[in-house]
């Protein structure tokens, strides 16, 4: 009986220890399947009145058009719209839609319907921002004016966010799981939990989409692996702990993006003192810290918006540990008996470092954070805590955070006067309310650099890292270029995937 | 007959040794397992890491008996408050009778009647989780078996000629309660506590697993298991294997030395 027991057991593990099938191409060249995180289900449905497509996993809501589409460098182009003016005010826009786009049930899409969408939007108050939306309204059936509380020169970021629903047929309590819109894709089956499967428009005005049958499946991360490994997914997400692993009939899709993760500095205790915080900045190897905790997946980060049009670009001196040891010593932080840095009157250069507690990326950026800060003798102390707690300590503890968004209002959020971190500049709220204020997009940009250029003199924040979304993707699979990818590894990855393709 | 009660007694000390050792070296280790080195990531069992690293480089060995020593000393302080609040109910309950007796059979109804781990789960939450609120949430809600044993234990003993016998000769209440019927409880209730012990470190590994208990960058045994859950699909089977195993082996030694303790203690065990 035990001979026979072993030999079950010695079966069960040969099989069990035997590589996993190479995965076979699948047969429809005109479908893909696609796993993304399991929090990437919307949990109001695909509802752009209850933020399907904004907020801050802000990504191409495919069921619906948008009056506009951010490029692949981010500056604005057109969906929906064909043109649109700003009044001398900066307070009107006008925008001219397309004429002939019909919903998917048949009903022509008008300025009517973009006026009752964005007014809708702005009333349900969900992540959608259009607090600065004072009323939408139709001019005529291809001419909408948004007239706006406040001048909002970056009106046309919001535009991308808002998918449009149909006037004549919404209804809120059903239109989530049941969305009619006039995009590139029907949502033909949403099983709640699983999967959602979406099919080509047929009546879709702009190119016809490659890929005609798009099945997104939400896993957990290792179940994502798993079902890579299974051959049933044809792209799925995965993060930095994985990258080393290998999958036949696989390779690793990198994609960079603006997910960033910064920690800030408060402007009390021991970071009170410019030159301190200049040193943490100057001191930091970011990409030691991408090697260490990304698995070099990743680019050093040195704003809230590297690569986008608005953005300064950061400078890199030549010998930055040094320059950091001189600031340090500069403003009286000198080396103790033990290496760790003290003051006269102030005490020791210790600091707390908060990051949400089961987060384990920043729990690792924490720690490396905490290395680094110690060989320039400063004793860091991560710690994982609540969002309540965070939040209700930011303008004192200095938190890891991630941003990074597809327009300028991240930098308002964390820099503007009235932010939870405590920061605030006469100057930079000034530069940044008069790049709100202007009419042209491209002014703006240069507006918001100015506002940086004044960041950078008061450095409240230390930019760390830019996490690349990493993919399998199985073998034969073109994905299309992608744009650089915002904050949360979820939606963007489909963005443009009516453009993908199987090779012949 | 002799050889077994020294058997018994000398596996016993054995196993007392172990856990006390565990503990000790665990709180020396408390260092070394929070300690990150990147340099070292994701080793699998070896020299000098017998335990393997994680995905920070922290020594799975020190994490491990950091977080054994974490559960045995909450296990420890639970199973102790535990039993104070049974042996105070059981013996209140049975000396005072009425109403009293009714409330404590009530209460001990009521929690036996909810879900163990689901009241641990309320009572840590609504003390703020970390270290007190699943210490709090274990030791309220594992005192009402041990009140029963001590209530039926204590109704026996009331009845005993002995006692009847000193009563009648007039011992105070407080001496008979220290002199007659202490003794007498004693090796139920140690018995008692030390076979609360397993049943403590579980749950407060269960609930910190949850995501309940302690915070996650504590080394305790819950936090290590869930995290590895994560890394499991991606090979790194010692991130949840060897602290599982030790979790269990530790639950066993538990086990064993409050059975052993019966043996030795219990008046129908002790001579054999």
């Amino acid at each position: 009986m035990k001979k026979i027991i072993l030999l079950l057991l010695s079966l069960a593990l040969l099989a069990g220890c035997q590589a996993a099938p190479a995965p076979e191409t699948p047969q429809d060249k005109q479908a893909v399947t696609v796993v993304l995180p399991t929090a990437a289900e919307p949990e109001a449905g695909f509802d752009p009145i209850l933020g399907w497509g904004a907020g801050e996993h802000v990504h191409e809501p495919l069921i619906q058009s948008t009056l506009t589409v951010t490029n692949p460098d981010l500056t604005i182009g057109y969906d929906l719209a064909t043109g649109m003016e700003t009044s001398p005010d900066a307070m009107t826009w006008t925008v001219k839609i397309r004429d002939g786009v019909r919903f998917t049930d048949g009903k022509p899409l008008t300025a009517a319907d973009v006026a009752f969408t964005y007014n809708a939007a702005r009333d349900a108050s969900s992540v959608t921002d259009l607090t600065m939306l004072g009323r939408a309204e139709a001019v005529d059936d291809t001419t909408v004016a948004f007239h706006l509380k406040k001048p909002f020169s970056v009106w046309p970021y919001t535009m991308a966010t808002v998918g449009i629903v149909p006037e004549g047929s919404y209804d809120p309590a059903a239109y989530g799981s049941s969305p009619v819109g006039s995009g590139r894709y029907i949502l033909r089956q949403w099983d709640r939990g699983q999967q959602v499967i979406l099919e080509a428009n047929p009546d879709y005005y702009g190119e016809t989409p490659r890929m005609e049958r798009v099945v997104i499946l939400f896993m957990e991360e290792d179940a994502a692996f798993l079902a890579v490994q299974a051959g049933q997914a044809d792209l799925a997400y995965t993060s930095a702990p994985y990258s080393d692993q290998r999958v036949d009939g696989f390779s690793l899709l990198s994609v960079q993006t603006v997910d960033n993760r910064g920690i800030n500095l408060p402007l009390n205790g021991f970071t009170a003192d410019p030159l301190v915080r200049h040193a943490i900045s100057l001191g930091l190897d970011r990409q030691t810290m991408i090697g260490h905790v990304l698995n070099g997946y990743g680019t050093p980060a040195y704003s809230v918006s590297d690569g986008l049009p608005w953005t300064r670009t950061g400078e890199v001196p030549d010998a930055p540990e040094a320059a950091a040891n001189a600031l340090l010593d500069e403003a009286g932080w000198l080396p103790g008996a033990d290496g760790i840095r003290e003051k006269w009157s102030f005490g020791r250069a210790e600091l707390t470092i908060h990051y949400p507690a089961g987060d384990s990326l920043r729990q690792g950026l924490a720690a490396e954070l905490a290395s680094q800060l110690g060989e320039l003798g400063i004793q860091a102390s991560p710690n994982g805590v609540d969002w309540d707690t965070i939040y209700g300590e930011a303008y004192r503890t200095p938190t890891i955070w991630g941003w990074g968004a597809h327009t300028p209002m991240d930098m308002y959020s964390i820099y503007h006067s009235g932010n939870v971190y405590g920061y605030s500049s006469g100057a930079v709220d000034a530069w940044m309310d008069e790049a709100l204020a202007c009419t042209d997009l491209e002014t703006s940009y240069v507006l918001w650099q100015r506002a940086q250029e004044e960041i950078a003199r008061d450095v409240p924040w230390v930019w760390l890292v830019n996490v690349d979304h990493l993919y399998w993707v199985r073998g034969g699979l073109h994905v299309a270029e992608q744009k650089i990818h915002p904050h949360g590894h979820g939606w963007s990855i489909v963005n443009n995937v009516d453009a993908w393709e199987w090779a012949m | 007959m002799k050889n077994r009660r020294k058997s018994t007694l000398l596996l016993l000390i054995l196993a007392a040794l172990l856990l006390c050792t565990v503990v000790l070296s665990g709180a020396a280790l408390a260092r070394q397992a929070v300690e990150t080195d990147f340099t070292r990531k994701n080793l699998a069992p070896c020299v000098p890491f017998l335990f393997g690293t994680d995905w920070m480089g922290r020594d799975m060995l020190a994490r491990t008996l950091a977080g054994l020593s974490l559960s045995i000393r909450v296990g420890a302080l639970t199973a102790c408050v535990s039993a104070a609040i049974a042996l105070a109910l059981g013996t209140a309950s049975a000396a005072l009778g009425g109403w009293v007796d009714s409330l404590v059979s009530w209460l001990i109804d009521l929690v036996m009647g909810i879900p163990h781990i689901l009241l641990i789960l309320l009572v840590s939450l609504a003390c703020g989780r970390g270290l007190w609120g699943v210490t709090a949430g274990v030791a309220l809600t594992h005192w009402p078996s041990l009140a029963r044993l001590v209530r039926a234990e204590v109704l026996q003993l009331r009845q005993a000629p002995w006692l009847q016998a000193a009563r009648r000769l007039g011992t105070p209440p407080e001496r008979l309660a220290r002199n007659h019927l202490l003794p007498h409880l004693l090796p139920q209730l140690l018995t008692g506590l030390i076979l609360q012990f397993p049943h403590a470190i579980l749950h407060e590994a269960s609930v910190t697993f949850l995501g309940f208990g302690l915070p996650p960058d504590q080394p305790a045994i819950g936090v290590i298991l869930e995290e590895s859950m994560g890394y499991l699909a991606a090979g790194r089977w010692w991130l949840a294997l060897l602290p599982g195993l030790s979790l269990a082996a530790a639950v066993l030694l538990f086990a064993l030395i409050g059975e052993r303790l019966r043996l030795l203690l219990s008046p129908a065990t002790a001579q054999e």
